[in-house]
């Protein structure tokens, strides 16, 4: 018997019917294990097992191995700041020193209230626009450690329901890798990654 | 076949494979490359790197894993110049970065790969300096093994075993990078039933059995080679004594039986071995107890007393039940004491269970284990092979998962197979000759179908419920349709099939050949003309008391039987028993005389395995006490009869049966021993003495009951073995009745509350389990559990949550 949302297990449906394998499904299905319950809970691992057709041991040990499946309790909005080489020789530390400091959230941890998270990454790929910070894996450009403070003070004051990536890049980044043109419509319900079939969206449209 | 290609391997030129990979190449031809993650058995990885040579196909040197590379034509190969050795010192340098060195308390200094290797080509000091990471030791990842993580060279080896070959992934890899490390999901035990394998494979001191751990240095060890009692097939193993004390046993690659694998059962089932319950002495009821005495008065009694009978009321009053547990030799002495000294037919090894003797014993096309890796289909008709014959569960699988072999799996229920089947067919308990017309009369059609070709049908008794003539009836459909398919007809007990073959059947005599007064072997003189009973045959007899004296060896027909009552009450109208055997068991409750025998590791012999191998099987320990071997209990029975049969040692017995039984015509100890390690095939000219085409039974239909009982074998049960082993006999299910989830809604039952199940012949309390691979409609119930009532044979159920 699912512990699953009926909502949940529509998606579990629709996203296992788009592989020729059951198993292949596993990644999508840690993710709405993690929705489900807002971190990745053993129930959840063999709940995804039940589901995927292998065994909670494998499912554990796909979810081990990637650090965006997360294990532990995490805030409505998970900051990740990089300190990868890029970022680091602009001054990317000092940047997540100023999130730390302002948040009162050392890096790999998770304030009392449940709001924000703190966590350092690897590159990120966005390293022509460093220092670059994510906010539930939307982006922000050109990060200091002054706008980084009003980011935090921002999550806090106006936590907004969902984050987007070209909103915040306008209040709090600076120049930007590169410019696409295309306004990003959609935004992120986090601490996920902004994905339809896993229902971690906010579309422009949507109320 | 392709033609082969040359290779040059360190100067040395020599032909292979095309397609085979280099490591085990240069090792057919002599050159061994190190290596930790590669296993001759399962599919190369390349984690470790400990294998790096360098190769140079025509475009320069390169640094290759010879484990993941395959030869081709014209490929020079160094496996030990200077890049080479460089490489595998910084190979071995990286990975005793973190393995601790505690050789000295570690299980498997003296024989670890990890230790021989740094010494042959580790660099001898090492650069870092850095705390080499720990973890909590030991954690049991089961009820048997034990995992130092910090010992792991991550060579997942263990963890490709479970996935690949025991198919119960239960094991893996868990977090990454520095951290990674071999564990179990959190109370998901890898409770694999072949788990011990990982043990023997682990290249370091990682996984450890509980039975050995501490128990010994390997260097102190004895070896031989045997084989399993437990397993009808008889997987080969090297048998590890300290100090005339069994410590463990280590499965050996027999390429015709199992390919190095054990299963737990196989490889820590010795423990019953010096169980301190073991019969040690002749017994002796006196006043309703058992007193001790010594062989030659225990001797004399029985001989004086059977014989007594023998001439009073002739043969035919004595029975014979059992002598499967034993070596042939054993049951060639039983068969020809019976025929000649006791002067009766009445013998039965098989119990009264399974297919009839002569379908087991000489069918037409009987097939062998490794037939099924090269068939088209494989067609499983009988019990589930996970649960009673792991060998031949290994081998299915394997040809199914990795062979492309067609998988047709028919049970009542889910078996382990069932997820690597091509097609799967269920029945109803006790409707299996329904579903057989069903098929000949062209229902399922698609899975029919897949029956041509080349087919191995593995035929067996499903569930109790069956009618035994279900699969001789299912040889016959598969002759049928497929031409000559090979049959591989199952039993359960130890050296049934070596029993057969030397004549414990009513109607069977040594060597397959069909009973006959004038078809006895010479030396035998005279037989009882007669034919005799079989076991059911021989219960109901006593209890007309037609029969005098029982004789047991290695047999509890009450703790057998579905139906104790009968058995019991049987035997204590006999006027006399005397029983042969390794420990007490039920029905020597009845015995007047109780003689003990010698048992696994406790004699030289040869046994006979489910293809018709023949195996040799040694001694390297004494029996407890005054144990003795079966055959030279019964020489000397004979002669205090005064009907000697001087069989002298058991290599003599072996000469005779050599000489007298068709089948066994040029098997020897010394062929066994030297030129077919592997065990023989008999009869080795392939000329069958009898041959026995199976017959379609016309048989039962299901009864239209809601409810039907199914009861099937498991793995772990109370044998009287495995209750005397102090790991193993923990891990039985108990009594418990598994039930689908929509049915235990229905009768309001959760899981593990009690329920009380109720059938013509008895009744009892089981734990539900909800499971959801027993069909609604059905209660499946494992046989022979610790605590759990009999229940007959009659399917008809009614189940009830005890409030
Ligand atoms: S536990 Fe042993 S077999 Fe398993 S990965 Fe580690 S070293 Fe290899
Ligand atoms: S180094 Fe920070 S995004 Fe690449
Ligand atoms: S043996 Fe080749 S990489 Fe391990």
């Amino acid at each position: 018997m699912s512990m699953w949302s009926q909502e949940t297990q529509n998606r579990a449906k629709e996203i296992i019917s788009r592989y020729p394998e059951k198993r292949s499904a596993v990644m999508p299905l840690l993710y709405l294990a993690m929705a489900e319950e807002g971190h990745l809970t053993d129930e959840g691992m063999e709940e995804v097992a039940d589901w995927v057709d292998l065994t909670p041991a494998q499912v554990r040990s796909v979810a081990s191995f990637y650090t965006m499946y997360k294990r532990e309790r995490t805030g409505q909005y998970l900051v990740s700041c990089c300190t990868s080489i890029s970022c680091m020789l602009l001054g990317g530390d000092d940047v997540l020193h100023a999130i730390e400091d302002e948040s009162g959230v050392p890096h790999g941890e998770t304030d009392a209230e449940g709001l924000l998270s703190v966590e350092h990454v690897e590159c990120i790929g966005a390293c022509g626009g460093a220092v670059a910070v994510q906010v539930n894996y939307e982006l922000i450009e050109g990060v200091t450690p002054e706008k980084a403070r009003e980011l935090v003070r921002w999550l806090k004051k106006a936590r907004p329901e969902s984050v987007n990536t070209d909103e915040m890049q306008e209040l709090f980044g600076g120049v930007k890798s590169f410019d696409w043109g295309i306004k990003e419509e959609d935004a992120a319900v986090g601490p996920y990654p902004a994905f339809q079939p896993l229902g971690t969206i906010k579309s422009a449209g949507d109320s | 076949m392709s033609e082969p290609v040359t290779i040059k391997v360190d100067g040395k030129e020599f032909e292979v494979r095309p397609g085979e990979l280099l490591i085990k190449a240069a090792e057919d031809h002599g050159t061994y490359i190190p290596r930790f993650c590669w296993h001759n058995r399962m599919k190369p990885v390349g984690m470790c790197r400990m294998c790096l040579v360098e190769v140079d196909t025509g475009r320069g040197p390169m640094m290759v894993t010879a484990c993941t590379n395959e030869v081709v034509d014209g490929m020079t190969v160094d496996t030990q110049n200077e890049a080479v050795q460089k490489a595998q010192e910084a190979v071995l340098e990286f990975l005793l970065a973190n393995h601790p060195l505690d050789c000295p308390v570690c299980d498997k200094g003296g024989e670890c790969p990890l230790q021989d290797q740094a010494m042959a080509y580790g660099p001898g000091e090492s650069r870092f300096v850095e705390i080499k990471r720990t973890f909590e030791k030991p954690i049991p990842i089961s009820e048997l093994v034990l995992l130092d993580r910090e010992r792991c060279i991550l060579c997942a080896r263990c963890t490709r075993f479970s996935e690949e070959i025991s198919g119960d992934p239960l094991i893996e890899f868990q977090d990454r990078g520095n951290k990674t490390e071999v564990n179990t999901f959190p109370d998901h035990p890898f409770s694999s039933y072949f788990s011990g394998n990982t043990v023997q494979i682990c290249p370091v001191g990682a996984l450890t059995a509980k039975p050995y751990r501490f128990r010994a240095r390997p260097w102190d060890l004895h070896m031989v080679e045997s084989s399993s009692f437990f397993d009808t097939a008889h997987p080969r193993l090297s048998i590890h004594v300290s100090q005339n004390e069994i410590l463990r046993l280590v499965g050996i690659d027999s390429e015709p039986v199992n390919h190095s694998w054990l299963s737990d059962k196989d490889r820590f089932g010795f423990e019953h071995v010096r169980s301190e319950n073991r019969l040690d002495t002749p017994l002796v009821r006196r006043g309703g107890e058992l007193e001790p005495v010594s062989w030659s008065e225990a001797l004399d009694m029985v001989g004086n007393r059977l014989g007594l009978i023998v001439e009073e009321s002739g043969g035919d009053s004595i029975a014979v039940i059992g002598g499967a547990s034993g070596t042939n030799e054993d049951a060639y002495a039983l068969s020809r004491f019976a025929r000649t000294v006791l002067q009766t037919n009445n013998v039965d090894a098989t119990m009264g269970e399974g297919p009839s003797a002569h379908f087991l014993a000489a069918s037409i096309d009987r097939g062998l284990i490794a037939d099924v890796d090269d068939a088209d289909t494989v067609l499983v008709w009988g019990p589930d092979l996970k649960e009673t014959h792991p060998t031949l569960y290994l081998r299915v699988r394997r040809a199914a998962q990795e062979l492309g072999v067609n998988l047709v799996v028919i049970h009542p229920r889910v078996t382990g197979l069932d997820d690597r089947a091509t097609a799967t067919l269920r029945y109803r308990p006790g409707g299996g000759h329904e579903l057989l017309s069903d098929l000949s009369d062209g229902s399922h059609e698609q899975v029919t179908s897949l029956i041509s070709g080349k087919v191995v049908a593995i035929v067996g008794q499903a569930s109790l419920a069956d009618d035994p003539g279900l699969a001789e009836s299912v040889a016959a459909f598969v002759r049928e349709k497929a031409g000559t398919p090979r049959i591989i007809p199952l039993a359960n007990r130890a050296n049934i099939y070596g029993a057969l073959d030397m004549g414990l059947a009513p109607d069977l005599l040594p060597g397959r050949v069909a009973y006959g007064p004038e078809a006895a072997p010479e030396p035998w003189g005279e037989i009882p003309a007669k034919r005799g009973l079989d076991t059911p045959g021989m219960l109901d007899a006593l209890s007309e008391e037609k029969i005098r004296a029982v004789l047991l060896v290695g047999a509890d027909p009450v703790g057998n039987s579905h139906e104790p009552e009968l058995a019991s009450d049987a035997l204590d109208l006999a006027e006399y028993v005397v029983s042969i055997d390794t420990f007490l068991n039920d029905s020597n409750h009845y015995a007047d005389v109780i003689l003990p025998a010698a048992g696994f590791s406790e004699k030289d012999g040869t046994i006979t395995n489910l293809e018709g191998r023949v195996q040799k099987v040694n001694k390297i320990i004494p029996a407890p006490g005054q144990g003795r071997p079966d055959w030279s209990i019964l020489d000397d029975l004979s002669t205090v009869m005064g009907k000697s049969m001087g069989l002298g040692s058991p290599e003599t017995i072996a000469k005779e049966v050599a000489a007298v039984a068709p089948a066994y015509q040029g098997i020897s100890w010394d062929l066994l021993e030297w030129d077919a390690r592997d065990g023989a095939v008999v009869p080795l000219d392939g000329e069958q003495p009898l041959t026995h085409i199976p017959v379609r039974a016309k048989g039962t239909k299901a009864p239209s009951a809601e409810l039907l009982l199914h009861q099937g074998r498991v793995m772990y049960d109370d044998g009287v073995r495995l209750r005397n082993c102090h790991y193993l006999s923990r891990l039985a299910p108990g009594p418990v009745a598994h039930i689908h989830p929509d049915e235990a809604k229905r009768l309001g039952a959760r899981e593990g509350v009690a329920v009380r199940v109720v059938t013509s012949k008895g009744e009892g309390e089981f734990a539900a389990r909800i499971d959801e691979g027993t069909p609604e409609g059905v209660v499946f119930v494992p046989l022979h559990q610790p605590g759990a009532a009999r229940l007959g044979t009659d399917p008809v159920v009614r189940v009830t949550v005890v409030t």
